[in-house]
């Protein structure tokens, strides 16, 4: 059983090794596309004796919502001149892991599915369990991504109050 | 120094042992010997002011069931008020109900001026703050690093090496009865009742393994870190506990699938204790076997710090008293006692 949501939502973290040319006011013009897309700008490193062909060498870090609006800083990048030397983007997310054992009819992992997929910021799940639906000691895994720390909060919130309510053992994962 | 043993059995003829063993250290570097003036277990009591034979207490225990040759009959607290020694290593087993005797063994020993090592949970993870200030009210010391994961010294190095640090969270695995099980279940696919008389026939866990399995051991010592290391005010019954009596094995093999073990663990984080059952990595220092017990202190100077060691055992224990021992003679030594 599992159930996927797309990674919408989540923030996608770009590191970028930027080469400008050594006059001023380039940095201002590599900076503000990132700004101008509503990106969040959390660190830049300017290396003012890395000079390659005449270029000075600027790491920057920076949050943006998608692909898309990466794709939209390129262009500008491209247009204003702006070398990129080397790109990593990835989008950060929290694993999701939940055991939980005991008399666990096949309705409830539905019910607990359907709940997770509705949950704001998860942005995937997947639920395997094994045991029949009549045995007294079922075990259920329930493990995916959050798009934000948060949500992780709220599912073990989430997982304490129904592991409670039904006499499940819950058993969360360790970082 | 005088010293009186409190409970005579597997941690009280350990320390017994070992205090005979180490009389040349005790010597040498404080100038004086430890004598031990006094022992009584739930029956009988011994004492000379002399100095009894280590070695005799135990051989006579072992043969007898007694350490003393005189009954018990009530009036230890006025012996332990009255008579004239320094430190009292009390050693009776825990009593998670209401802390007895080693609770009024302990206080008394305070209020009469005399210095506590224990091993005993009991008292500490029940009436710690009381504990605490009769020590300080009467300036002497109580001191319990044995009554936490035998020879690994997590109290002693937090409060004494680690004192400049913040630590912000502690977890880690505080017995080890349960690790073994839990391992045993891994590595060999049984289920929990096998394991479990597995650890019973090896001596590891007892008759009635519910102090362990149900996590009310590990809960005892996390509430005594809890007010030892974070100043909180805090009794075993502020921790929220879950055991491993329902772990089955495929609970067991679907964490296996995500290449991580169980393994029951206690947290200290945000104010907040629990005890649980908790699935961790494969390679993380947590995922240790056997019946190791492990603590990871998460501090803002020196970041992550990982403590592993034996965590029960007449030898182990015994370490863990006798570096409080040391610790109070070297004070009392600074001080020209």
């Amino acid at each position: 059983m599992s159930g996927r949501k797309t990674l919408e939502g989540t923030l996608m973290k770009v590191n970028v090794d930027l080469r400008l040319k050594d006059i001023p006011g380039q940095l201002v013009g590599a900076l503000e596309p990132i700004s101008a897309n509503d990106g969040n700008i959390r660190g830049v490193v300017h290396h003012h004796d890395d000079k390659v062909g005449g270029r000075i060498a600027v790491n920057v870090t920076f949050e943006i919502r998608s692909e898309q609006v990466l794709d939209k800083i390129m262009e500008v990048w491209k247009k204003r001149e702006v070398d990129v030397a080397k790109i990593d983007a990835f989008f950060e997310t929290y694993p999701i892991q939940y055991l939980i054992v005991g008399n666990i009819p096949t309705k409830e992992l539905e019910s607990i599915t359907k709940a997770l997929e509705s949950m704001e910021n998860v942005a995937s799940i997947e639920v395997r369990y094994t045991g029949s639906a009549n045995s007294s000691s079922r075990a259920a895994l329930v493990t995916g991504k959050a798009s934000k720390k948060e949500a992780i909060g709220s599912l073990d919130q989430f997982f304490k109050q129904r592991s409670d309510k039904h006499d499940y053992i819950l058993i969360r994962g360790l970082d | 120094m005088k010293v009186v043993i409190a409970g005579f059995g597997t941690v009280g003829q350990g320390i017994a042992e070992v205090i005979g063993m180490r009389q040349e250290l005790f010597t040498k570097s404080f100038g004086q010997p430890v004598r031990i003036v006094g022992a009584f277990d739930s029956i009988s009591f011994v004492k000379s002011a002399k100095g009894l034979d280590p070695i005799e207490l135990v051989e006579r225990k072992t043969a007898t069931g007694r350490v003393g040759t005189r009954e018990v009959d009530g009036g230890i607290k006025e012996f332990i008020e009255e008579y004239d020694f320094d430190t009292l290593i009390e050693t009776t087993p825990t009593n998670i109900l209401d802390a007895e005797p080693g609770y009024t063994h302990i206080m008394a020993a305070l209020n009469a001026g005399k210095n506590v090592v224990t091993s005993n949970k009991g008292p500490l993870a029940l009436r710690f703050r009381e504990l605490s200030k009769a020590a300080t009210k009467n300036k002497v010391q109580l001191r319990y690093e044995a009554a936490v994961g035998g020879a690994m010294p997590i109290i002693n190095l937090s409060r004494e090496l680690l004192r400049g640090e913040t630590i912000y969270s502690l977890r880690g695995i505080l017995n080890g009865t349960c690790n073994f099980i839990l391992n045993r279940m891994k590595d060999e696919g049984l289920p929990f009742e096998q394991a479990l008389r597995e650890a019973q026939e090896m001596g590891i866990a007892e008759r009635d393994p519910s102090y362990d399995i149900d996590g009310v051991d590990s809960a005892c010592k996390l509430a005594i870190l809890a007010n030892a290391i974070f100043g909180m005010d805090v009794t075993f019954n502020d921790v929220m506990r879950t055991g491993i009596r329902s772990i089955t094995e495929d609970a067991i093999a679907l964490a296996g699938e995500q290449k991580r073990v169980i393994r029951l663990i206690g947290e200290i984080n945000n104010g907040r204790l629990e005890v649980s059952p908790r699935m961790v990595p494969n390679g993380h220092p947590l995922a240790v076997g056997g019946t190791l017990n492990i603590v990871q202190l998460i501090t803002d100077l020196a970041g992550e710090i990982t403590v592993i060691g034996r965590g029960a055992g007449r030898k182990e224990t015994a370490s863990a008293l006798l570096s409080d021992l040391l610790a109070i003679l070297s004070e009392e030594h600074a001080k020209g006692r």
